[in-house]
């Protein structure tokens, strides 16, 4: 309502620029062929981009999770956008979710590495769970980003499974 | 540990009431539908998050026409002073304050304060279904150890999981079905593990409750019922695999287990008195508040919901006795009976504080 107001006091040129803009990036954008993320093309800039390393392939839910870990700066590697987890009490199986093209991707000898980025949730864990044991048959390292307590946050405010977590999936420091 | 002052805003049949209370014996004394089980009930919510009294869901707990409620309490634990605030505000979830932070998860405020209610329909739990029995275990060991709570809500909630999987599709991937059971296992030992421990401390506790109400007329027994106590359940999913794939639900696990209630071997469902069936579930919860009272160091709070009415004059002295010896905390007595009331307080000879409801109203009366 707000925002058919404010249009409506806008001269009609630029609403129609507005509104061409709209209509265009509804049309041009595509969800690339690889890793499900959004682009202006058959494959994404990311996937497209020469410098990335094309040997580990991060596993996220959502776009937004990609634009998250880009900000971070820290990983130089491709993505997989699953489109969820699995979770049949809000009716998403595992035939919901871009699982054959994960698989198929994992095939490729240039892939190495496969990192799962999911929520630590029950019904995160049950996709991870899903998904190695339907990577078992390739020859690929799997990995799951790090759970624990958060950094700058204190000891004595983490919640017991948190810091359990932190505890028994300890780090060698040092040599 | 006690409930020094309650406030209740639009709760059941209540518009703004607060009330100071005494830290040993209150009762609250009016005609049937006036709302004596409502105060206790909002007590009840204090210290447990939900309707001890209704199943169903909180948003009936708001008083008519009104879109929240709110329940403000000031406890002493332990010489300090807990604010618990409960507050239902439209169609959105509870939130739970303790000393104005608001819980993240709301199941960490189970067992700051205990609480037992004895209430007429405590009969249910010999009668109905074994989810009533449950539902009371659950309750008494979430209150003195929250990892048990943790466990079974996750439990449950990988549950939910695997029976709506169950029936999403006919075209059951075998390997995600695999994964469910994997995600089970955990919880379930652990939960198994501690029923089967506290059933061991329970039953004593109980038998001893019964004698001392029936006066050692029979020989009662409690008995922990489950198949995972001698085969694992990791087992028991695979050969029931193919059963649960038909009947669309998981049909094994420890929310198929059962508690055996007799008296002089006979099953109590079947073959007990009203009065013995009354007096074997007075015991269940007068052991309840023992143990509580044991894991706990503090007394529980006990909320007597108009139980004198339904025991006969014996029972009631035995009970009151019994109370009285041990070295109760708070008590809440609701009655219909300005009389027999007046002898209740006698009998404790304790501070006490009476209270007279009237259609939502509640006067002061000490």
């Amino acid at each position: 309502m707000r925002l058919a107001l404010h249009l409506l006091q806008q001269p009609k040129e630029s609403v129609e620029e507005f509104t061409t803009s709209i209509g265009k990036m509804r049309q041009k954008i595509q969800f690339c062929k690889e890793g499900h993320n959004i682009s202006d093309d058959d494959k994404c800039s990311i996937c497209n981009n020469a410098s990335r390393d094309k040997s580990t392939i991060c596993i996220v839910e959502s776009i937004r999770d990609i634009m998250a870990i880009e900000d971070t700066a820290h990983y130089r590697g491709l993505y997989h956008i699953l489109g969820g987890v699995i979770s049949p009490i809000e009716g998403i199986g595992p035939s919901d979710l871009n699982v054959s093209t994960l698989i198929e991707r994992a095939g490729r000898a240039e892939t190495k590495e496969i990192i799962m980025a999911l929520s630590p949730t029950i019904e995160g864990d049950t996709t991870i769970f899903y998904l190695s044991k339907q990577l078992q048959a390739h020859d690929v390292k799997v990995s799951t980003i790090a759970r624990g307590v958060s950094f700058g946050g204190e000891l004595q405010y983490a919640d017991e499974v948190t810091l359990g977590r932190s505890i028994s999936a300890r780090i060698p420091y040092g040599k | 540990m006690y409930l020094e002052s309650l406030k209740l805003l639009n709760f059941k049949n209540y518009d703004a009431q607060a009330l100071e209370l005494s830290p040993k014996l209150n009762c609250f004394v009016g005609k049937n539908g006036m709302g004596k089980t409502n105060l206790l009930d909002s007590i009840h919510y204090l210290c447990m998050c939900k309707s001890g009294v209704m199943r169903s869901s909180d948003r009936i707990l708001v008083r008519h026409g009104e879109a929240f409620f709110r329940l403000d309490g000031i406890f002493k634990r332990e010489e300090k002073r807990e604010n618990i605030v409960a507050k239902i505000i439209g169609g959105k979830s509870k939130i739970i304050e303790r000393n104005k932070v608001p819980y993240k998860r709301i199941s960490e405020h189970i067992g700051l304060l205990p609480v037992v209610i004895i209430a007429p329909n405590d009969t249910q739990l010999a009668m109905e279904g074994s989810e009533e029995r449950r539902r009371f275990w659950d309750s008494t060991i979430s209150q003195s150890d929250a990892k048990y709570l943790k466990n079974l809500l996750i439990y449950n909630k990988v549950l939910a999981q695997r029976n709506a999987y169950l029936k999403s599709t006919r075209y059951l991937d075998e390997s995600l079905l695999g994964i469910y059971d994997q995600q089970l296992l955990a919880p379930a030992e652990y939960i198994s593990m501690k029923r089967k421990a506290f059933a061991a401390i329970f039953t004593p506790i109980f038998e001893t409750a019964y004698r001392k109400i029936s006066n050692d007329q029979e020989k009662v027994s409690l008995v922990y019922k489950s198949k995972l106590l001698e085969h694992k359940l990791e087992t028991l999913l695979q050969e029931t695999r193919e059963k649960d794939k038909i009947l669309q639900r998981t049909t094994q696990g420890i929310h198929k287990d059962d508690w055996d209630f007799r008296i002089n071997t006979f099953p109590v469902k079947k073959f007990a008195s009203q009065g013995q069936l009354k007096s074997y579930v007075l015991a269940l919860k007068l052991a309840q508040y023992d143990l509580l009272y044991q894991k706990k160091i503090v007394p529980p709070i006990l909320l007597l919901d108009d139980i004198f009415d339904k025991l006969d004059n014996d029972r009631v002295k035995q009970l009151l006795t019994l109370l009285v010896q041990e070295d109760f905390g708070q008590v809440f007595i609701t009655d219909t009976d300005e009389n027999r009331i007046e002898k209740i307080i006698q009998l404790f000879d304790v501070d006490y504080k009476k209270f007279i409801v009237n259609r939502g109203q509640i006067i002061d009366n000490a």
